[in-house]
């Protein structure tokens, strides 16, 4: 035999043996309970950790062994791990993870339920599913001061309408190219800014601009931990221009049984994108524990009781 | 503009508050750091051990050999662990994967190197007395190769205590889980006190092994 070839004959067979013999210690096979135990993900940012833990908590009470996956990158390596089985429940957005499993066809709008159902029909054949979404978002917002909103009384969007042509807009660059940004604001909310500035986006670069008076309105993430201590508000999108990423627990068929769908159900109708803000705040800026930050917010909504 | 619109929050390096209330964490992460670096460096030796004695006995085997382990050591992790994610999922086994792949090339390079450094009177000398090709390896050729083998040992080890970070994006990673944690909520002390651990982790090693090196190979103190 050529010797070349049994040296790439015996590195494949003891890499493959290597393999095998850690598969075999690792693998935990599964229960055939009622109550299948459920493994929870997140990704690397605190909102995720946040959420994993308050699905996670309230499954736990009600009797299921919940395990937890959290500070993953990115949905490259968590959505492998959901159609294998190894974790079988993450906090998604519905937006973001609809442009994920249709590979950014951009079908998303800004109608939250609408985006969930077009979501589900990429997740069924999977074996996936997402259920209600939240009213609590994490998107692209804009957002003036407090005193501003105030002094102009300002709630939504096309309040704006009236006083744009003295305002600054402020957000990243790539703002004036985007539907959801400048072009958006004008052809949907008709708002024409006396000027717009190239940023960040929703960086310290915007904070800067806000704190000198250099912009009036601002693009922010709609859950930022930042927005109260800041002393910014979010304008309400009346005429749904952002896409809706609206919390959206996605978990596999297999453990979505009645009880499982009712507990998650029943938090996401009460979460608001104030509990997120409140929560992030928690966590990013006071650095309280995740798990210690979900449990307070189930506790003082009753969930425990 | 009011004064007090925007807060500044101070974040000192180390928040010794913060880092009392959360020792069980930071012992949990830097026990799992050890574990994960050591069974890397372990088995990559036993992967990297036999295949370096074949690559110095036949040379048809040492290019494709250390070739195959170079290809390893080049692909970058998180493609790596993509890969292996629908096989051995979000686990230690995983992230072993990926580490002991990186080790090897270090390892076996430094075992050819180890004996092809055998002068050839040795070997002969060796031969002379009769020796067996298995005896000879055992009994002169591996310890005289014990110096080079114990300086990839090193090299490997320190790199991995380095490495073993990165495999905190599948949910492993020891240390790694805090130094994320600590980049994620722009949080210091979970930065800083990861950070040193890992640092000292290797100095702690590389000292352990230079020491273990003196004992095994008293003649040989200037490797």
């Amino acid at each position: 035999m050529n010797p070349t070839l049994s040296s790439r004959w015996l590195l494949s067979t003891l890499t493959a043996l290597l393999v095998a013999a850690m598969a075999c210690g690792g693998t935990t096979p599964g229960t055939t309970t009622q109550l299948p135990p459920i493994t929870i993900a997140g990704f690397n940012f605190p909102e995720s950790s946040i959420l994993a833990q308050v699905y996670g908590q309230a499954l736990a009470h009600s009797g299921i062994t919940v395990s937890y996956k959290l500070n993953l990158g990115t949905r490259e390596v968590l959505v492998p791990a959901m159609k294998s089985g190894q974790v079988d429940l993450y906090p998604g957005y519905a937006a973001s993870d609809l442009e994920f499993y249709n590979n950014k066809k951009g079908e998303a709008t800004g109608d939250s339920a609408a985006t969930t159902a077009k979501l589900n029909t990429y997740l069924q054949p999977l074996g996936l599913i997402a259920l209600t979404p939240s009213a609590a978002v994490d998107q692209n917002a804009f957002a003036v001061t407090k005193d501003f909103a105030t002094k102009n009384n300002l709630t939504k969007i096309s309040d704006l309408a009236p006083l744009a042509g003295q305002l600054v807009l402020g957000a990243g660059p790539e703002c004036p190219t985007r539907p959801y940004c400048l072009p958006g604001l004008q052809s949907v909310y008709g708002l024409h800014f006396k000027d717009f500035k190239a940023l960040d986006t929703d960086g310290p670069a915007t904070r800067a601009a806000f704190k000198s008076g250099a912009i009036q309105v601002g693009l922010v993430f709609s859950s930022d931990g930042d927005l109260n201590q800041l002393g910014l508000v979010v304008l309400q999108d009346d005429k749904h221009l952002e896409a809706a990423d609206n919390v959206v627990p996605i978990l596999r068929s297999a453990v979505a049984n009645d009880e499982v769908k009712g507990i998650l159900n029943n938090i996401d109708a009460k979460l608001t994108t104030a509990d997120l803000v409140t929560m992030n705040q928690q966590v990013s800026l006071l650095h309280q524990d995740a798990d210690a930050v979900a449990t307070a917010y189930l506790q003082k909504h009753n969930y425990f009781s | 503009m009011p004064a007090r619109l925007f807060l500044e929050v101070v974040d000192p390096w180390v928040n010794w508050d913060w880092l009392s209330k959360h020792i069980p964490l930071v012992l949990d992460a830097l026990q799992q750091h050890v574990a994960l670096s050591a069974i890397a460096v372990i088995a990559g030796l036993a992967i990297a051990l036999p295949i370096g004695v074949a690559a110095h006995r036949w040379r048809a085997v040492r290019g494709p050999a250390l070739a195959a382990f170079g290809i390893l050591y080049t692909i970058p992790s998180i493609a790596l662990f993509a890969a292996l994610v629908p096989y051995t999922g979000l686990t230690f086994v995983t992230a072993e994967i990926g580490l002991i792949s990186y080790t090897l090339l270090i390892l076996a390079r430094n075992v050819v190197v180890g004996l092809e450094a055998v002068p050839p009177d040795v070997l002969d000398a060796a031969d002379g007395m009769g020796y067996r090709p298995l005896a000879r390896l055992l009994r002169i050729e591996l310890p005289l190769a014990l110096p080079a083998i114990i300086a990839g040992v090193r090299v490997a080890t320190v790199t991995t205590i380095g490495l073993v970070t990165i495999t905190a994006v599948i949910g492993e990673g020891g240390l790694g889980q805090l130094i994320l944690k600590g980049l994620i909520e722009s949080f210091h002390t979970p930065l800083v006190v990861a950070t040193a651990l890992s640092i000292l982790l290797a100095l702690v090693a590389d000292l352990v092994l230079a020491g273990a090196q003196r004992l095994a190979v008293p003649w040989s103190r200037g490797a």
